[in-house]
């Protein structure tokens, strides 16, 4: 005969929706900066998130991979004769377990071109062409042609290094480089094509030649990296240690420590995250408690009448803490709603190109594309059910407070 | 012999401290016995709401003792005395009763809704009451729509619909017109007689205490007479 839970249930959800109702403007202004501010917090997270993976992205992308795997001594004095053998079954074997986009393997030492005019130091890349498609190298763009394979003995220049050393495209160049047994060697390449980047360092320091050519010039069947990618953004949880226990006698260097300024940058990302979150909540709260105080004073008689025809004073609380509940979860699902459009809008990204000049200098790309973390809406939700509670819980102690008699008298 | 269903032995209250300090009630011992329609009586500030409210369960004696049903309210937890209230007790207020919120009939359920029981029983039961109070009319309408009498006639439904042991009723006709205050009146008495519930009434209007059968007149807080009318 008795369902007392669902009938109280019942009694608190009606009195605390006709409540919201009867104050409705009022509550809508509420509602509103509630959206707003969840909106904001999700878009602008999203922003965030986007650059900062962006920014990842970018220092994987170029030549680096998630995980470069170095001989011990290779990062204190880059040199063929610091390079480790390329066992291309093994490796296959060893990296056919992970979730991977790809891997390459390279040689990377100093070099100095010259010209007929002009002397510059720069970074020779060796590399096999068809490993390629996990690293900027696939889609630079190349006038002239790029290395056919991995054998090819031309070599491809940065625009920038060209214009340096006054040459062109099929005129040779003289590269000075440390072989094997520490010897200086001359080496003549013939210039196949050159490449345009958005960095202009690159451009004046990177020069890729054939890994097997290289080899052969310097008298070596080493390399100097293996630079692995994974088919996700970033690094898997466990991915660095997997990586590193295959290959015990090589070094595992990750794009953090590759960019530690990147990473920093990374880092200090996340925590501005949870700090801009964190402000925009801790003002919300003081709104809504406000709110919630003005509506229990305003009802002080209400409150009074209902408990002292026998409302528990559990019931009273909950009556305060149901109105703070619906109002977020309206909010929150209105606020969700508004990201979502917004972000659908943003979708494209956000052309920076304007700032150009400090976004290069960041690191950044031109164009934020937003991400959106999971993480960081889950977050997003449970704080908006925690500043529900804790907004709502003053003001229903308050209520719960109220004597009966006080409440009542005229 | 009668059954005495609420007693207060020696009650006192006083409100405020030193300086301050007014005795609304002093020293008042007196029962209540089951199925009297009791009236309280005096001129205003001689303590008719203070006494009420102490035997309401909604305010507790400085000094003294009250029982309902044999059991000391001063050893009743704060719960447990909201519970009384609910299960046991029926209030009507002088001016404001309803929740204006709700309809006529929800301020009916309202009891039923705090007592537990399911909503087809809590609907039976509210037509049921509305019916024999003639009120099925203005079931449905806000409570901020209805007329005094009428809002006054609903409280009375809502103090009866949870079948209290007794129902306090302070100044119910306070802000009636003398037809209004009949009707409430003959309402009042048909439920004693009718149904058998305990009525204690606070009221300074003799029209209302010409209803009860027995009437306890206070001066500054002491019972000065203790009636039965014939
Ligand atoms: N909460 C209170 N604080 C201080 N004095 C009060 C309070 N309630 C009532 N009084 C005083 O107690 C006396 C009795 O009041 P009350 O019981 O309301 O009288 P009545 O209902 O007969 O008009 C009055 O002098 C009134 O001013
Ligand atoms: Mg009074």
């Amino acid at each position: 005969m008795k369902q007392s839970l669902s009938s109280r249930v019942s009694l608190i959800y009606a009195l605390s929706v006709r409540n919201l109702w009867r104050q409705r403007r009022r509550n809508t202004i509420l509602l509103v900066s509630v959206i707003c501010a969840i909106t904001g917090v999700v878009v602008l997270n999203s922003l965030i998130r986007g650059m900062q993976l962006q920014m990842v992205d970018q220092v994987v992308y170029n030549l680096n991979g998630h995980i470069t795997l170095h001989a011990p001594d290779y990062r204190s004095d880059p040199a063929i004769t610091r390079g480790f053998l390329e066992d291309f079954e093994e490796f296959t074997r060893k990296l056919d377990s992970e979730n991977l986009a790809g891997w390459a393997t390279r040689i990377k030492i100093p070099a100095v071109v010259m010209s007929e005019r002009e002397t510059r130091g720069v970074q020779i890349v060796g590399l096999d062409p068809a490993q390629e498609d996990i690293s900027v190298v696939a889609d630079l763009p190349i006038e002239g042609s790029f290395l056919a394979n991995s054998a090819d003995n031309r070599i491809v220049l940065g625009r920038a290094l060209l214009t340096q050393l006054r040459t062109k495209i099929g005129h040779r160049i003289v590269v000075v480089m440390q072989d094997i047994n520490s010897k200086s060697k001359e080496v003549g390449f013939q210039i196949a094509g050159v490449y345009d980047s958005d960095s202009e360092g690159m451009e004046k320091h990177v020069i890729f030649a054939g890994k097997g050519a290289l080899q052969q010039f310097l008298d070596s069947k080493s390399i100097t990296e293996l630079s692995i990618r994974f088919n996700t953004r970033l690094i898997p949880p466990d991915g660095l240690e997997s990586i590193s226990q295959s290959f015990p006698n090589l070094e595992t260097v990750d794009w953090k420590n590759i960019d530690p300024i990147l990473a920093f940058m990374y880092e200090s990302v996340n925590a501005m995250v949870y700090i801009w979150l964190a402000i925009v909540f801790t003002a919300l709260v003081f709104g809504l408690m406000n709110t919630f105080i003005t509506a229990v004073l305003e009802r002080t008689q209400e409150i009074g009448l209902c408990k002292s025809m026998g409302m528990k004073s559990s019931l009273v609380l909950y009556q305060v803490v149901t109105e703070s509940l619906i109002v977020m979860f309206l909010g929150l699902i209105g606020g969700l709603l508004l990201s979502w459009g917004v972000l659908q809008l943003l979708g494209d990204g956000i052309d920076l190109s304007a700032f150009a000049a400090g976004v290069e200098m960041l690191n950044l790309a031109p164009k934020i594309r937003p991400a959106v973390v999971w993480q960081d809406v889950s977050i997003v939700v449970i704080a908006t059910v925690f500043l529900a509670l804790v907004a709502s819980l003053y003001p229903a102690i308050r209520a719960v407070r109220l004597d009966p008699l006080i409440a009542l008298r005229d | 012999m009668a059954t005495e269903i609420l007693t207060l032995n020696n009650v006192t209250r006083i409100y405020g401290k030193e300086a301050t300090q007014v005795n609304a009630l002093t020293d008042v011992s007196l029962s209540i016995t089951k199925g009297e329609f009791v009236s309280i009586v005096g001129p205003s500030g001689c303590g008719k709401s203070t006494l009420l409210n102490i035997m309401g369960a909604l305010d507790q004696p400085t000094s003294g003792e009250v029982h309902f049903d044999g059991n000391s309210l001063d050893e009743m937890s704060r719960g447990e005395l909201t519970d009384l209230r609910l299960q046991k007790f029926g209030f009507v207020f002088q001016a404001f009763n309803l929740l204006p919120v709700l309809t006529a009939a929800e301020n009916v359920q309202f009891i039923l809704q705090l007592l537990g029981f399911a909503r087809y029983e809590r609907q039976s039961r509210t037509r049921e009451i509305l019916d024999a109070l003639g009120l099925v009319d203005v079931a449905d309408r806000p409570a901020t729509e209805l007329s005094g009498g009428q809002q006054q006639r609903i409280a009375i439904a809502r103090a009866l619909v949870g079948e209290p042991a007794l129902l306090f009723a302070d100044e119910p006709s306070a802000n009636l017109d003398s037809t209004a205050t009949r009707e409430l009146c003959e309402l009042l008495q048909q439920i004693n007689t009718d149904r058998g519930i305990t009525v204690v009434t606070a009221t300074h209007d003799p029209l209302v205490m010409g209803y009860t059968n027995r009437s306890i007149h206070l001066e500054d807080g002491r019972v000065v007479e203790d009636k039965s009318n014939p």
